[in-house]
């Protein structure tokens, strides 16, 4: 008989475990949010996009960039709540078997306001066997910067197709954001440094022949 | 030796934006910026090599050379350990030149990535979304110079990060631009990390 009232214990108990493995897997049981009600919402998100197989390490992020930043409950439960919705769409737009780092940089792709369609262009334009991270990054950061998403797209995809390398690909965008640091416009930094790089795949000798030979041009 | 294509470049452009006369065209200006960035520095061998080239062999020189000879034996027999040289010289606070940061090396896929505060606190620590924003995760080291900095192995991509002064006050990096990302009514900074 009471063996018989235990078994439901039991049953609840390790269902509850099971439940809450992945929670603890994730260190959310002890999320720092001190408003129970936006601890649990919180816990809830992670709990969503753990079974749906999203990564859930940007949402962990996302709360306790909330925490130190001193925010409101509320405004923690907005941004985690929608970085979810951003990381499903992102891994659609970057299937068929996006990482969880490529499904991250498509979020921040998307929250920088690069519009949907590009995000799924710039996978398409990147071999399939290669992390997109690196280009995803980039056009986060030309847009970031003030450069129209169309225009970063056509100078990213061009260099793309011409082989660029993911080095080239990044020192592109640090290029241009050291340029717009150092006051040059955004449009006019990024001609130039496309520019650059793609003299170079064109023409690979042209590197060397643009080589400084000591001695100084005649005026 | 950024820095120093950092300064050339900076020169050129200063040069062209006083003449404007000259008006190059944008893919002349790509080339002369690209070929500065690409140029490779003579490495310290060359540089030995064209010091010693042409120049008379004294008894000064060839003491020099066979010395030279007995430390290469040395290293290749191992016996010689070189210590681990710091990522960065610490620079004078205050110093126009001092980094926000800087790639350093990369190992394991990560790329050593140093940050730097420069100004007055009990307490720095570095937060982004490398160490989910937590503060204390990643304390900065203060300097005898007063600037505080710490060098940490980050993945290639696009971060955000702020400073976390004196366990709450969190500041963007006054040197690095703002990410443009403000859920939370504070942008924070952006470092675009990769290998070089």
């Amino acid at each position: 008989m009471n063996m018989h009232r235990r078994v439901p214990t039991l049953v609840a108990l390790v269902l509850a475990s099971v439940s809450a493995a992945p929670l603890l897997a994730q260190g959310t049981s002890v999320l720092p949010i001190a408003d129970v009600k936006t601890r649990s919402a919180v816990q809830r998100e992670i709990a969503r996009a753990e079974s749906k197989g999203l990564p859930t390490q940007p949402l962990v992020a996302k709360a306790m960039e909330g925490v130190t930043k001193q925010a409101t409950g509320e405004q923690i439960r907005d941004a985690v709540s929608s970085l979810a919705k951003r990381l499903e769409q992102a891994r659609a737009l970057l299937a068929p078997s996006p990482s969880a780092a490529e499904v991250a940089s498509g979020a921040d792709a998307l929250r920088a306001g690069v519009p949907a369609p590009m995000v799924k262009k710039i996978r398409a334009a990147w071999p399939a066997d290669q992390s997109v991270v690196m280009p995803l990054d980039v056009m986060t950061e030309l847009v970031a910067r003030g450069i129209p998403a169309s225009r970063a797209l056509e100078r990213l995809t061009s260099l793309m197709a011409k082989g660029a390398t993911p080095s080239q690909i990044a020192a592109l965008g640090s290029s241009v954001q050291s340029d717009v640091a150092a006051g040059l416009a955004p449009d006019a930094a990024l001609e130039v440094r496309a520019r650059g790089v793609m003299s170079l795949l064109n023409s690979p000798a042209a590197g060397a022949s643009l080589a400084p030979t000591g001695q100084r041009p005649p005026r | 030796m950024s820095d120093e294509r950092d300064l050339l470049i900076a020169r050129v452009r200063e040069t062209l934006r006083a003449d404007p006369a000259a008006a190059p065209e944008p893919r002349a200006v790509a080339q002369v910026l690209q070929a500065v960035w690409q140029s490779p520095r003579p490495s310290l061998w060359q540089r030995a090599v064209e010091a010693w080239r042409g120049a008379a062999v004294t008894p000064a020189r060839a003491t020099g050379l066979a010395a030279v000879a007995l430390l290469l034996g040395f290293v290749t027999r191992g016996v010689v350990v070189e210590p681990a040289a710091p990522a960065v010289a610490a620079r004078p606070a205050g110093s126009s030149a001092f980094p926000a940061q800087r790639v350093a090396d990369v190992a394991d896929g990560l790329v050593q990535t140093q940050f730097v505060y420069d100004g007055k606190a009990e307490s720095v620590s570095l937060v982004g979304d490398f160490n989910d924003w937590q503060g204390g995760v990643t304390p900065l080291d203060r300097l005898e110079t007063g600037v505080w900095t710490v060098t940490v192995p980050l993945p290639p991509g696009r971060h955000v990060y702020a400073f976390l002064i004196d366990g709450t006050l969190v500041v963007a990096d006054p040197r690095a631009p703002k990410s443009g990302d403000a859920d939370y009514g504070q942008e924070g900074s952006v470092v675009m990390v990769f290998a070089r």
